[in-house]
């Protein structure tokens, strides 16, 4: 199975204080990717930097076989969804407006709109201002927006964040789902290792800006039998104030 | 790139920013046309509206440049909108279109408030014919101002959050440009401070006013088209739209 991501040596400073350091991160085609890591590990900046949003100081990265770069950006940019931090939207629009405009964008056909709009379940609400939708939708149609090109790779960041639990779940079902309907594959990043246990294949756990593992979830689990996942993590992370 | 300008005009629904643009230019004219004139200045007042308008331009044009550029960039800023944007298009494109967007409704009031200008002289019975080729000095001598002072707005507001910046350094150009009026002999500094330009291109002079005769034997005259502060304001326009542009694409978001 080959990598639809590699980074090398992925580095991020700010005035001197590294917050991502020398990060070699590989996710495999087709699969669910867990991103783990205790609040301000390094998830969100290192995600930003596949995503350009953030210029690394150091490193490589390589999407879909193309290193990124200004010249290959824009065209790998589009084979990528992403939701990062918090859904995007313009409150005074309504849902489906706001879908009509990032489909625009995108240059992707208006019946992917509706297709969307109804795996988010949102398409009976797509005519409310989006000012007055409850977080869950408004991470639905964050998630809607991620997918409206029907992208290779999928890049969610705390999806599940400010959700209650069954708008968890339902966020968690619909992540799960989407390798094996849609071809996708899904880098979904938290600091929650419940959820991660739950929808992950593989896992990436970052501490302080270094990659401390990296392999299969079952490979974290085996890492001491005698241990819970929970304790391997702190082992692993040498903090125990995420959990 | 008319696809991404009709997105623009998308997201600008509800959010009513050519009626707030009209309404501000609505207000600047009710302010330039009194309900009378005096006798005296209406017999010379084609030209005297050239001599007086630079004046009014240089407070509600840059006024008009933030409101404009703040309302069309906030509703980028709000909710994460710009780093949506920027991971699904070039960064370039995006500031390019809505610098044209917002030019757009600028020239727009502009040229409204030209044709108003025009019309209101015929209303009003202005002395003598309408001098067009001057007119037509003026519409690119005030264009090229406003297109200066909303550039600055538009990286203002694009590149920074935080929307105050952009009003305050706005409000404190409009103030110095507006001072800048009355100080003539600071004629190289006038050209370099985008909002004095349009006191450093007014091109009519008043000449024979005073205190107790006003415009009796008063008269405008063409006192010197300065093309070299043209010159400069417009090498100004493109060195500005170029660093904001390169520190829009740079900027982390």
């Amino acid at each position: 199975m080959k990598n639809i991501v590699k980074t090398k040596g992925l580095t991020k400073s700010y005035k001197g204080a590294c917050v991502v350091n020398d990060v070699d991160m590989n996710v495999r085609e087709g699969r669910i990717y867990g991103f783990l890591g205790p609040n301000g590990a390094g998830k969100t900046t290192t995600l930003k930097m596949l995503l350009s949003l953030v210029r690394p100081t150091a490193g490589e990265i390589e999407i879909m076989g193309q290193p990124l770069s200004a010249g290959t950006r824009i065209h790998i940019l589009r084979n990528i969804g992403s939701l990062i931090e918090s859904p995007s939207y313009y409150g005074h629009l309504t849902g489906e407006e706001n879908l009509r405009i990032l489909a625009a964008v995108l240059d992707v056909p208006k019946s992917n709109i509706e297709k969307v709009l109804q795996i988010v379940r949102l398409d009976k609400q797509q005519g409310k201002k989006t000012s007055a939708y409850s977080l869950g939708m408004k991470q639905r149609l964050g998630l809607a927006g991620a997918l409206l090109a029907f992208p290779k790779l999928l890049i969610l960041d705390e999806p599940t964040n400010g959700l209650d639990p069954s708008g968890i779940q339902e966020m968690r079902e619909l992540i799960k789902s989407f390798p094996g309907q849609y071809g996708m594959t899904v880098i979904v990043s938290s600091h929650l290792l419940s959820e991660i246990d739950r929808m992950a294949e593989d896992v990436g756990v970052i501490a302080n800006g270094k990659m401390m593992y990296q392999g299969s979830l079952e490979g974290l689990h085996s890492l001491d039998r005698t241990k819970s996942l929970e304790e391997i993590f702190i082992d692993l992370t040498g903090r125990d104030q995420s959990l | 790139m008319m696809k991404l300008l009709k997105c623009e005009f998308m997201k600008t629904r509800r959010r009513y920013v050519l009626l707030s643009a009209l309404a501000v230019t609505a207000v600047m004219l009710c302010w330039i046309y009194p309900d009378n004139y005096n006798e005296d200045f209406l017999r010379m007042a084609w030209m005297g509206s050239l001599y007086e308008l630079p004046l009014v331009n240089s407070i509600f044009m840059p006024l008009l440049s933030i409101i404009v550029a703040s309302r069309l960039c906030d509703i980028e800023h709000k909710n994460n909108m710009l780093r949506q944007l920027a991971v699904s298009e070039d960064r370039g494109r995006i500031y390019d279109v809505k610098l044209i967007y917002g030019l757009m409704i600028m020239l727009s009031c502009v040229f409204i408030s030209w044709i108003m200008t025009i019309a209101f002289g015929y209303y009003a019975g202005f002395g003598g014919a309408v001098p067009i080729k001057l007119y037509i000095l003026y519409l690119l001598f005030t264009l090229t101002p406003t297109v200066a002072v909303y550039i600055f707005q538009h990286i203002a507001s694009l590149c920074f959050k935080n929307q105050a910046a952009a009003f305050f350094s706005g409000v404190i150009g409009t103030f110095f440009g507006v001072c800048s009026m009355f100080l003539p002999q600071l004629s190289t500094l006038r050209s370099l401070f985008i909002w004095s330009c349009y006191g450093a291109l007014d091109f009519v002079g008043l000449f024979g006013w005073s205190k107790e005769n006003r415009y009796k034997f008063a008269h405008f005259e063409v006192v010197g088209i300065d093309w070299r502060s043209f010159a400069v304001l417009v090498f100004i326009c493109l060195a500005m739209y170029i660093a904001g542009r390169e520190f829009f694409k740079r900027k982390e978001l």
